[in-house]
């Protein structure tokens, strides 16, 4: 059974339409990344799987819950789901370990020192045990999207998204993630990657998603996609970046 | 202060007609007005009275303490008479709107009794005759009669029987009539020389050029009008009785005459600058301890508006933000001084109860600095970077809870200096409910030179506290807020 199922999954601002229709299935343990040249609607394809994104039309079931259902507990189902933003997005009034707490303080019921030993555990996996005390504002761009997936891997989620995670990161920082995500992906977690990183996604990913102008235009395993592209779309698209 | 208005409001006014009649009979046969007869109506009552603010000699403040031939004529009578009085001391137009609306119950100000007057107020006994003169600048020797008045311009206190007289013969005088508020500000008009002479009520300015106000009088007093203590028509007749008994027990008993002399032949101590802001410290520092109440309550009802209208207008609900806007509109749209008579003024008629001054002072400036806290709390909140929001709903965080803990602590720190800027522009505000008889700092400064006339030295001293306690405060906001908003 799909972790992640997606039909027909449309979305608008207004009249403009950037998502159109679109049926993707993700299976449990698969890491699908998804590809294509910015305005494709790659972003927003990940923003809907924890609908950030009002779904305008179709269906999209995380865990056996459809997400359009308006009975459905959002705030429930997202703690199943890690998402990593281009940005980080960290609490910049708040320390590094705090940032990782705050979810599963405000929202499990174990005890303050379990949560915080989880969080200490969670920081070392990401190579910043020493960083608990300092404040975002402190770290590097690496560091700081490091602290974002421990934060993201805080409620132990089934699923996680990452959102062109290395995207404004220093090139030589982007190594330093990578090797997490890619750690994180070898241990089996069912994960949508957005990214620009095509040696990454060659390396990392079961399957590779080629989006275009809302579409999904290719869709295959990493060798056969980069290998021999069958879309004019895409090939133009890998001659570009490759 | 409400027991004296319940009774008179109340059962109490089935008795009036028999008691009116008595006390009356009493008057008419000469039998002493302290008998058991006349004390009826009102002994051991309290009467709240309305009275100008500055109409020295009649009423205005010395040492603090409200002074003068209106309030001595007053206390005097209602010792004899065994009755309580409260003074209000409103201005002249804002005490009879009170006792229109029936704020006050009755009002003393050196008011003429007219016709007009007549028609919806009812007077007391004249106590005082009085009469228009004409004054000029000491050093003006240009000007001796109306004749020396044409192409000229002239100073008149609004509403008052100068300004009446001066209307009557300006044709034929050729002359241009300008009114003011106050009479300290006419003054200062004629020193200035904005206006070459000012017409006002003989007691009036015998007091000023005996206080030193830098005028001289020039004409004979003209045949004037009578003074009378109103109470609203048909209101209470047994506080018009009474009144009218003590007052003539005070002339009989010469107490009168000395009550007037007091003011009329002696006017005002000169004093050295120093000792200008020693003698009125308790007045300023009781206008100062008002204006930083009415800035505290303000500013803590309006922080309570701004968070609970800003939410509305972040939130989701088309016809709660509409609620938000429609606030925000009305009170940024209006000028807080038309706020804050209609607070005092405009209220009390629609509600049919009294709201006391500091009350509508602090309605007003809460819910005009609430409509401005509310656009500081919405800019606040919205200049938080939406990817605050998403990460916090992401981890599966409710949307109160995002607010709570991820959101509000960073919009603090966004509002701080907007917070602390609203703060100032409130306290400096408060000076604007001078005009509703609110006796903060501004109305404490104005109470003090209309006595004195020393109005430069006096709006000095009154600019450098504001500003000494605005920098004082202003500094140690920045202190906290460096502190708790690192």
């Amino acid at each position: 059974m799909s972790k992640i199922q997606t039909i027909g999954l449309r979305k608008s601002y207004g009249t403009n339409e950037v998502l159109k229709g679109l049926d993707v299935s993700v299976a449990e343990g698969e890491v699908v990344c998804v590809i294509g040249p910015s305005g494709s609607g790659k972003s927003t394809f990940l923003r809907c799987l924890n609908k950030l994104e009002d779904i305008t039309g179709g269906t999209v079931m995380v865990d056996g819950f459809d997400l359009t259902d308006p009975k459905v507990n959002l705030n429930e189902v997202r703690q199943h789901i890690g998402m990593v933003f281009q940005h980080f997005n960290l609490f910049p009034h708040m320390s590094v370990l705090d940032n990782i707490m705050l979810a599963p303080a405000q929202l499990k019921k174990a005890p303050k020192a379990e949560v915080r030993k989880t969080a200490l555990a969670l920081l070392e996996r990401v190579g910043l045990a020493d960083k608990a005390d300092a404040r975002p504002a402190q770290l590097s761009g690496g560091q700081k999207q490091r602290v974002a997936i421990a934060r993201a891997l805080a409620m132990q989620p089934d699923i996680m998204l990452f959102d062109e995670a290395t995207s404004a990161l220093d090139p030589e920082m982007v190594g330093e993630v990578l090797q997490v995500i890619r750690d994180l992906a070898r241990e089996g977690m069912t994960m949508v990657v957005v990214t620009h990183e095509m040696g990454f996604a060659r390396e990392v990913a079961d399957r590779v998603i080629f989006m275009a102008d809302g579409h999904i235009v290719e869709e295959n395993t990493p060798e056969l996609l980069f290998g021999s592209p069958q879309a004019p779309r895409l090939q133009d698209f890998l001659a570009k970046v490759l | 202060m409400l027991s004296g208005k319940r009774a008179l409001k109340g059962p109490a006014k089935l008795a009036v007609p028999l008691t009116t009649f008595l006390a009356t009979l009493a008057l008419l046969l000469g039998i002493p007005a302290a008998g058991a007869v006349a004390a009826d109506g009102v002994e051991g009552e309290t009467f709240v009275i309305g009275t100008d603010t500055t109409f020295a000699p009649f009423e205005f403040r010395q040492d603090g303490e409200l002074v003068g031939i209106d309030m001595d004529l007053l206390n005097a009578i209602a010792e004899e008479e065994g009755f309580n009085v409260e003074i209000q001391s409103l201005g002249f137009d804002a005490a009879l709107q009170s006792l229109q609306s029936n704020q006050v119950d009755g009002v003393i100000a050196g008011m003429s009794i007219t016709d007009e007057r007549r028609q919806v107020f009812d007077f007391s006994d004249p106590y005082f005759e009085s009469g228009i003169q004409m004054a000029v600048a000491e050093n003006n020797d240009d000007v001796a009669g109306y004749e020396d008045l044409r192409g000229k311009r002239v100073a008149v206190k609004t509403g008052t029987e100068g300004q009446t007289f001066a209307e009557s013969i300006k044709d034929q005088y050729g002359f241009e009539v300008v009114a003011f508020a106050q009479s300290a500000q006419m003054y200062d008009d004629v020193k200035a020389g904005g206006s070459v002479a000012v017409f006002d009520d003989y007691p009036v300015l015998a007091y000023g050029v005996a206080s030193g106000n830098g005028l001289k009088t020039v004409t004979e007093k003209e045949a004037g009008s009578s003074y009378g203590f109103a109470v609203n028509k048909g209101a209470s007749p047994e506080l018009l009785t009474a009144f009218n008994d003590g007052l003539a027990d005070l002339k009989a008993s010469g107490e009168y005459d000395e009550i007037l002399d007091t003011y009329l032949e002696s006017g005002a101590k000169d004093s050295s600058f120093w000792s200008l802001i020693t003698d009125n410290g308790p007045a300023f520092a009781k206008g100062m301890g008002l204006t930083l109440l009415a800035t505290a309550l303000s500013l803590l009802f309006a922080l309570v508006l701004g968070v609970f209208f800003g939410f509305l207008k972040v939130g989701s609900s088309k016809i709660l933000r509409g609620i938000a806007t429609v606030y925000v509109s009305i009170f940024r749209g209006t000028p807080v001084l038309v706020q804050a008579f209609f607070f005092y003024f405009g209220l009390p008629q629609l509600i049919g109860q009294p709201v006391d001054v500091l009350t509508a002072g602090v309605l007003t400036l809460s819910l005009n600095a609430g409509a401005y806290m509310t656009e500081i709390v919405r800019g606040g909140i919205q200049s938080v970077d939406p990817g605050q929001m998403e990460a916090a709903r992401s981890l599966g965080l409710g949307y109160g809870k995002t607010m709570q803990k991820v959101i509000i602590p960073q919009a603090i720190k966004i509002m701080t200096p907007s917070f602390i800027n609203q703060f100032v522009i409130t306290l400096k505000d408060t000076s604007l409910l001078a005009v509703i008889g609110f006796a903060e700092l501004t109305y404490q400064g104005q109470q003090i030179y209309a006595v004195n006339f020393r109005t430069a030295e006096v709006l000095l001293i009154v600019a450098a506290l504001y500003f000494i306690v605005i920098t004082l405060l202003t500094k140690l906001a920045d202190v906290l807020d460096k502190r708790f908003n690192k």
